[in-house]
C-alpha cells in the first residue's frame, strides 16, 4: 500500500484519474477500518431502534459470511423496488416542490443505504476485525455526538455536515427498507442479481433528478481534482476522497441516457483498466532503466547529492557505451575479422627479442608483449586502403571514428548543459534566504531515519550559520587576519600544486631514462612509478587542500567551490605535466625512428646481398616478420601510457575504496567492542561518501579516455568495464560502509557545474590529441596512416580516389578560404544573434517574475483592505441586529458570515465551495451552532446538490423572507 | 625498492594526517611523553607532583583557589584528565538544580571532582568517593582536607567500584543515591551501571552523570542507557578537558524508575 500511496502523491493534480485508481486500492487497506466503524455504529443504532427482529437479522448477517452474498442480491432487488415506489410517489406529488425534495432525500438515502450494504459485504470478507476494534469504539463515540444533534435539526443541517448526516440516517433507512422488503425478497431471490443496482434506482428518476445527480457527480469529480490543494488534514482528505470516489464510481456509469448507459459504464471501466495498465507500464519502464532501483535506494539513504553522483555515473556509462560501440564496431572488429592476421606483417608480430617474455603476466599487465601487437593499439593497424571483401576503408574509418567520438561527446555534453540550463530558469535565489531555507530545505526522498536525523541537524546548523552570517555581514571584525589567512591558504595550495607538478614531471623524465636503458633491469616500482605517483597525488592532495581550507573560514558552499576548483587545477596540472613529458618522449622516439629508418635501408641491402633494394613496401619473403627491424612507433607508446594510467587509476580507486571504506568500516564496527575509545563516533569513525572528489575523478578519467582513445582503441572498452564495475562496487560500498554526509549541498544546482567541468576537460583533452594529429607525422612502419605525411591526408586520398572527380573539385572550391571565411563569419554572427536573443528572453523572464511578485503583493494588500472593510460592515450589521433581537437564527447566520470573513482576513482567497470545507474542518462551528442555518446555503447552486437531499436553502430563503 | 618519488607522493597524506589530528598528537605528547619523562626525573607519581604544586600555590581552605590551581597545573604544566573547568560548570549546574543529599563518586583520582561536587552540595549532604588506587586515594584525601571538607562530608572508599556498589547498603547504610558521578575506567561504566540498577539504590529522579562518553568514549554504556528505557539520556557536548580540539561529552542519565 505505501508504494501505491507514494505514487499517488507523486502524480500531479491534473491526472486525478491516477489518484482515483490508487485511492481505490488504498481503500481496501485502510478504508476497511472506516467502513467497519460505520458498520459498527450502525449496528449499535439498529440495536437501539425498535424492532428486535431486524437487529437479530443484522447480527445474523454479520455472523454468517456465507449468507452474505445472497442477502446482498436481495437487498439490491428490494432497494430497486423501493426506488420505484418512491419514484411513483414522487410523480404523484410533483406539484409540491418541498415535499418532493424530501422524498428524493429518501431516495438518496436508499442509494446510500445500498452503498453501505455493499461496503459491509466487503467488510465482512475481512477477517482481521480484532485489530481494529479499538478504532471502532472511537468512531462510535464520534458518530454518537452528531446523533444527538440530528433530532433537533433535521432540516437545518449545514451542507457540510451532509456526509455525517447521511451516515446517521443510513441505519434507519436500512431497517426501513429491510422491514418493507423482506416478505417480497423471500419470494424472488435471484432474478436480476447482476443488474447494476444504481441503474435500477436511477431508472425511475425524473430527468431533473438525473440532472442533479449529474451535477453532483461533476461536483465530486471537481472535488477529487482539487482535493490535493485543500488545507485539510490528511485523514480528512482521505475520507472525503474515498467517499467522493465511491460516489462517482457508483453513479458515473449510470448517468448515460438510454442505450448509451451501458456503453458509458463500459467505457468508464475500460478507462480504469487502461489507466491501471499505463501505471503498470510506467513501473515496468522504471524497472527497465538500469540501476534505477539501486540509485533510488541510495537516494533514500543518503539524500540527493550522493544519488546525483550515481546518476552522473550512469550517464557517463551511456556515453561510453556509444563511444565503445563506435570504436569496437567500426575499427576493432573489422580489423580483427577482415584485416591481415597476426604474424603476417612486422607490425603485427612480436619482435624476436621480446618473444620469450611476450606471454608473461607482468608484461601483459603492462600491455606489452602480445597485448601491444594486437587490435588494442594503434600500431597494429595496417595502412592498406581497403580491407576484406567489403572493401572496408580501414584508415579512413579509423580517422573518422577518432574524430566522431570527440564530436559526439561535444554534442552530448553541450546538449545536456543546454537542457539543464533550461531547468534553472534564472532569477536571484538569494533574496529570500530564510524562506528558501524554511520551505525548501527538506529532502523528501530520504527514507532512512539516520539520514533524516543528519538532514535535520544540517538544516538547523545551516540556519544557525545563516543567522551568524547575517550578523557577520553587518560587522566585519579582523578582516585583515582573515584576508591574510586566505592568502596564506592559497599560497600553500599553490605550493602544493607546483610541488605535485614538478614531482610528476621528474618521475616521467626518470621513467624515460629507465625506458631508454631498458625496463628489464628495473623492478615493478620503477616501472609503475609514474602511475603510482599520479594516483597517490590525486588521492592525497585533495585531503591536504581540505585541511588547508579550514584556515580560510569560508561558508561551506563557497569552500566547496574552492575545493572543487583546486582539485580541478591539481588534476589538470598533473594531466598536462604528464602530457608535456609525453611530448618529450615522442620527440625522443621520433629521433630514434630516424635512425631506424637509416638502418633499415642498410639491413635490406645486406639482406639482398648487394642487390639494390627496390622501393616496394612488401617485405621480402626470406625474412620472418619477427626479424624485421622496426621503428619505435610513438603512437602505440602514447596509447600504452594512457592505458596504463587508466588501469592504475582504476586499481587505486578500488583499493582505496576497499581499504579506506570497507576495511575501515569493518575495523570500526568490530573493534569497537573492545577498544578503549568510541571508534564509531570518535576518531576514525565511518567514512563519508565524497561526492565532489568522486565526480572529479570520473570527469578526469573521461578526459584521459578522450585523449588516448585515438591511439588506443581499446580505451573506451576498458572504461566501460571500469564504470560498470565501479557502479556495482560503489553502490555496495556506499550502502555498506559509508555514513550520510554531514555537509550537504544542492545536487540540482551543482549538476551543470559538473557538466561545465566536463566540457572544459573535453576541450582540454582534445587539444593535445588534435595537436599531435595535426603536427606530428605518423610513424613510417606502424598504424593505419603509415607512409603518409600527416594523418589527415587520408581524407584527401579518399576524396581523390573514392569519389568522382567533380566532388573533389567541389570540395576544393568549398575549402577555398574565400568561401570558408564568410561562412565562419556567418556562424559567428548567428551565434551572437542567438546569444543576445536568449539574454533578452532571460531578462523578460525576470521582469515577468518581478511583475508577478508585485502583483501578488498588491493582491494581498487589496484582500487585506477588503477584509477590513467587510469586518467593519459586519460590526455595523451586528450593532443593527442587536437592536432587533427577536430572531436568533439571524444572528447565528451572521456569526457564520463573520466566520467567513475572518477566514478571508487571513489573506487567502476563499472560493465559496472551498469555504464550506474549511468550515467543515472546524468542529466548533458545526457542533455548537445546532440551530444555525448553513452559510453554504448561498452557494448551493455552485456546489451542486445531491438529488433528493433535503433542500434547506429554499427553506432558509423562506425563513429569510419571513 | 620503493623509489623516493613515491615516498614524496605520500607526503601530502602525512601532512594531512598531522594537521587533522594535531590535537591528538598534542594529547599524546602531554599525557604520555611528558609524564614519562617527569616520572623518571622526579621519582614521584604525577598525582603527587600535582599535590606539591597545589600545596605551594593554592590557598588552603579555599576550594575555588584549589580548583583554579589544579586547572592551571593541568593546562600549563602537565596533563591529568580531571573534569576540567568547562565540563565542571555543567556539573555545578546539575548539582545546584537537583540538590542531592547522597552522592556517589566513582573514580576520585586526585580529588578535583570531589572538591568540585562537595562545594556545591547543601549542608548535610554526603559524598561517597570510590577510588581503587591507594596512592591516588592518599593524594586525594590530602587535597580534600586541604579544601576544607571533613570525613562527614566526604567518605572515601579505597576499593574497586564493582566490589563497593553491591555492599553500599550494608557497609555504609546508603538507602538511596541521588547523584552518581562516573569518571573512572571507561570500561567499567556499563558493568557499574548494571550493578547500580541491581542494587536498587537508584530512585526515581536519581541522576547519573558519566564523563568522557565520547572521548575516550563508552559506546556500550551509551547504547545500554539509550536502549534499556530506564533512563532519560542527555549528552552534553563539550571538548576534552584542557585540550580544545578534541570533542567530548558528558552523559546525563535521569533514572525514571522501574516500571
Amino acid at each position: 500500500m505505501p508504494r501505491h500511496k507514494l505514487i499517488a502523491s507523486e502524480s500531479d493534480g491534473k491526472d486525478n484519474e491516477f489518484s482515483i485508481y490508487y485511492v481505490e486500492v488504498e481503500e481496501n487497506f485502510e478504508g476497511g477500518k472506516e467502513k467497519q466503524a460505520t458498520r459498527d455504529g450502525k449496528r449499535r443504532r439498529v440495536r437501539n431502534s425498535e424492532v428486535g427482529r431486524r437487529a437479530s437479522e443484522k447480527r445474523t448477517t454479520e455472523a454468517g459470511n456465507k449468507k452474505a452474498e445472497k442477502k446482498h442480491d436481495k437487498r439490491h432487488k428490494t432497494a430497486r423496488k423501493e426506488g420505484e415506489k418512491h419514484g411513483r410517489k414522487q410523480r404523484r406529488k410533483n406539484a409540491d416542490a418541498e415535499e418532493a425534495e424530501e422524498e428524493s432525500g429518501k431516495e438518496k438515502k436508499n442509494i446510500k443505504n445500498e452503498r453501505t450494504k455493499t461496503l459491509k459485504l466487503e467488510d465482512e470478507k475481512e477477517k482481521d476485525v480484532k485489530k481494529k476494534r479499538k478504532k471502532h469504539v472511537k468512531n462510535e463515540e464520534d458518530d454518537a455526538k452528531p446523533e444527538k444533534t440530528k433530532h433537533k435539526d433535521c432540516h437545518d443541517m449545514p451542507l457540510k455536515e451532509k456526509k455525517k448526516k447521511k451516515k446517521i440516517k443510513k441505519p434507519e433507512t436500512i431497517s426501513e427498507s429491510e422491514s418493507k422488503s423482506e416478505p417480497e425478497s423471500q419470494s424472488d431471490s435471484d432474478s436480476e442479481s447482476k443488474d447494476n443496482p444504481a441503474v435500477g434506482v436511477l431508472g425511475s428518476l425524473t430527468p431533473e433528478e438525473l440532472e442533479k445527480l449529474k451535477e453532483a457527480v461533476d461536483e465530486r469529480k471537481k472535488l477529487i481534482a482539487t482535493l490535493r490543494g485543500k488545507p485539510w488534514p490528511m485523514r480528512k482528505k482521505l475520507v472525503v476522497l474515498r467517499e467522493s470516489q465511491e460516489f462517482v464510481e457508483k453513479y458515473e456509469g449510470a448517468l448515460g441516457k438510454g442505450k448509451g448507459r451501458k456503453l458509458y459504464a463500459y467505457k468508464v471501466m475500460m478507462m480504469k483498466k487502461w489507466m491501471k495498465f499505463q501505471r503498470d507500464f510506467e513501473n515496468f519502464k522504471t524497472a527497465c532503466i538500469p540501476w534505477e532501483m539501486k540509485i533510488k535506494e541510495i537516494e533514500s539513504h543518503f539524500g540527493s547529492s550522493v544519488a546525483s553522483y550515481f546518476i552522473f555515473l550512469r550517464w557517463m556509462y551511456g556515453i561510453n557505451m556509444i563511444l565503445f560501440g563506435l570504436t569496437f564496431g567500426l575499427v576493432m572488429v573489422p580489423e580483427a575479422l577482415m584485416g591481415k592476421p597476426y604474424g603476417s606483417l612486422p607490425r603485427k608480430t612480436v619482435p624476436r627479442g621480446e618473444e620469450a617474455s611476450a606471454m608473461n603476466f607482468a608484461v601483459l599487465w603492462d600491455f606489452g608483449g602480445y597485448a601491444k601487437y594486437s587490435v588494442l593499439f594503434y600500431g597494429y593497424y595496417n595502412s592498406q586502403r581497403a580491407i576484406g571483401w567489403l572493401k572496408f576503408r580501414m584508415p579512413l574509418s579509423y580517422f573518422l571514428v577518432g574524430v566522431g567520438t570527440v564530436a559526439y561527446s561535444y554534442m552530448v555534453v553541450i546538449r545536456t548543459m543546454a537542457r539543464n540550463a533550461n531547468e534553472e530558469g534564472g532569477g536571484d535565489d538569494t533574496s529570500f534566504n530564510f524562506s528558501w531555507k524554511t520551505f525548501t530545505s527538506w529532502d523528501y526522498l530520504i527514507g532512512n531515519p539516520e539520514t533524516a536525523d543528519n538532514k535535520f541537524a544540517s538544516i538547523t546548523t545551516s540556519f544557525k550559520e545563516t543567522i551568524v552570517e547575517e550578523q557577520e555581514s553587518r560587522k566585519d571584525d579582523n578582516i585583515h587576519l582573515t584576508r591574510f589567512l586566505r592568502v596564506l591558504a592559497n599560497f600553500l595550495v599553490l605550493c602544493c600544486l607546483a610541488g605535485s607538478g614538478y614531482l610528476i614531471y621528474f618521475v616521467v623524465r626518470r621513467s624515460q631514462k629507465f625506458a631508454l636503458e631498458g625496463l628489464e633491469k628495473y623492478g615493478w616500482w620503477e616501472r609503475n612509478e609514474v602511475n603510482m605517483v599520479m594516483s597517490l597525488l590525486g588521492m592525497f592532495c585533495p585531503m591536504l587542500f581540505d585541511v588547508i581550507s579550514t584556515l580560510e573560514n569560508y561558508h561551506p558552499r563557497i569552500a566547496l567551490q574552492w575545493q572543487l576548483g583546486r582539485i580541478f587545477a591539481l588534476f589538470l596540472g598533473n594531466l598536462y605535466t604528464f602530457i608535456i613529458a609525453l611530448m618529450d618522449a615522442i620527440q625522443l622516439k621520433r629521433a630514434e625512428e630516424e635512425i631506424v629508418k637509416k638502418n633499415m635501408t642498410i639491413w635490406q641491402a645486406n639482406l639482398y646481398n648487394g642487390t639494390m633494394p627496390d622501393n616496394s613496401t612488401a617485405p621480402p619473403f626470406t625474412a620472418h616478420p619477427a626479424d624485421v627491424p622496426r621503428g619505435p612507433c610513438w603512437e602505440t607508446m602514447v596509447g600504452q601510457e594512457f592505458v596504463r594510467l587508466i588501469i592504475s587509476d582504476t586499481m587505486t580507486t578500488y583499493i582505496t575504496l576497499l581499504i579506506g571504506d570497507f576495511f575501515r568500516a569493518v575495523l570500526v564496527r568490530f573493534l569497537n567492542n573492545c577498544w578503549c575509545w568510541d571508534l564509531e563516533f570518535g576518531f576514525p569513525s565511518y567514512s563519508e561518501f565524497d561526492v565532489s572528489g568522486n565526480v572529479l575523478g570520473l570527469i578526469f578519467n573521461q578526459g584521459m579516455i578522450w585523449m588516448g582513445a585515438f591511439y588506443a582503441p581499446c580505451l573506451p572498452a576498458l572504461n566501460l568495464l571500469r564504470l560498470h564495475v565501479s557502479m556495482y562496487l560503489q553502490c555496495w560500498a556506499v550502502m555498506c560502509c559509508n555514513v550520510p554526509q554531514e555537509r550537504v549541498f544542492k545536487a540540482s544546482g551543482s549538476n551543470n557545474f559538473y557538466m561545465a567541468m566536463l566540457l572544459v576537460i573535453l576541450f582540454l583533452s582534445t587539444l593535445p590529441a588534435i595537436y599531435t594529429i595535426v603536427t606530428i607525422p605518423p610513424s613510417f612502419d606502424c598504424g593505419p596512416f603509415s607512409g603518409k605525411n600527416r594523418m589527415f591526408d587520408v581524407i584527401q586520398e579518399t576524396l581523390e580516389t573514392d569519389f568522382p572527380a567533380w566532388f573533389g573539385k567541389v570540395f576544393s572550391y568549398a575549402s577555398n578560404p574565400g568561401l570558408v571565411l564568410p561562412f565562419l563569419l556567418l556562424l559567428v554572427l548567428a551565434i551572437y544573434y542567438l546569444q543576445s536573443t536568449s539574454k533578452t528572453y532571460k531578462r523578460v523572464n525576470m521582469e515577468l517574475k518581478k511583475k508577478l511578485q508585485t502583483q501578488n503583493e498588491e493582491n494581498k494588500k487589496k484582500n487585506k483592505l477588503a477584509a477590513l472593510k467587510a469586518a467593519n460592515e459586519l460590526e455595523q450589521q451586528r450593532s443593527n441586529s442587536a437592536s432587533d433581537l427577536g430572531v436568533n437564527e439571524e444572528s447565528s447566520s451572521l456569526d457564520e458570515a463573520g466566520h467567513h470573513r475572518q477566514a478571508g482576513q487571513n489573506g487567502r482567497f476563499i472560493h465559496p465551495s472551498q469555504s464550506q470545507h474549511t468550515q467543515n474542518s472546524g468542529p466548533p462551528v458545526t457542533s455548537t451552532h445546532t440551530t444555525t442555518r448553513t452559510p453554504a446555503s448561498r452557494g448551493h447552486t455552485s456546489s451542486g446538490h445531491l438529488p433528493g437531499h433535503p433542500h434547506q436553502p429554499q427553506k432558509n430563503s423562506h425563513s429569510k423572507r419571513r | 625498492m620503493v623509489s623516493p618519488a613515491i615516498a614524496l607522493a605520500l607526503l601530502p597524506l602525512l601532512i594531512t594526517l598531522i594537521i587533522r589530528y594535531r590535537y591528538f598528537f598534542v594529547l599524546l605528547y602531554r599525557a604520555v611523553l611528558i609524564r614519562w619523562v617527569r616520572d623518571c626525573l622526579s621519582g614521584l607519581s604525577r598525582e603527587e607532583r600535582a599535590f606539591q604544586y597545589i600545596l605551594t600555590h593554592a590557598t588552603p581552605g579555599d576550594s575555588q583557589s584549589i580548583l583554579d590551581t589544579f586547572d592551571q597545573w593541568c593546562s600549563k604544566v602537565e596533563f591529568i584528565s580531571n573534569i576540567g573547568p568547562k565540563k565542571g560548570k555543567i556539573l555545578d549546574r546539575l548539582l545546584q538544580e537537583h540538590c542531592p543529599i547522597t552522592v556517589l563518586e566513582l573514580g576520585t583520582h586526585c580529588g578535583y571532582s570531589t572538591v568540585r561536587i562537595a562545594r556545591s552540595l547543601p549542608i548535610g549532604a554526603r559524598i561517597y568517593s570510590v577510588e581503587m588506587d591507594e596512592r591516588n586515594a592518599a593524594v586525594a584525601e590530602k587535597i580534600i582536607r586541604l579544601a576544607g571538607f571533613d570525613e562527614d562530608m566526604v567518605e572515601q572508599i579505597v576499593r574497586p567500584s564493582d566490589e563497593v556498589i553491591p555492599r553500599l547498603r550494608e557497609d555504609f547504610g546508603v538507602e538511596r543515591l541521588d547523584f552518581v558521578f562516573m569518571d573512572h575506567w571507561k570500561r567499567c561504566y556499563l558493568p557499574d551501571l548494571r550493578l547500580l540498577e541491581d542494587s536498587g539504590l537508584l530512585g526515581e529522579g536519581s541522576i547519573i552523570l558519566a564523563d568522557n562518553v565520547i572521548f575516550p568514549g563508552a559506546p556500550n554504556f551509551l547504547r545500554h542507557a539509550r536502549r534499556c528505557g530506564l533512563y532519560e539520556v542527555r549528552v552534553h557536548r563539550a571538548t576534552l578537558e584542557y585540550i580544545r580540539g578534541i570533542r567530548d561529552g558528558m552523559a546525563e542519565l535521569t533514572f525514571l524508575g522501574v516500571k
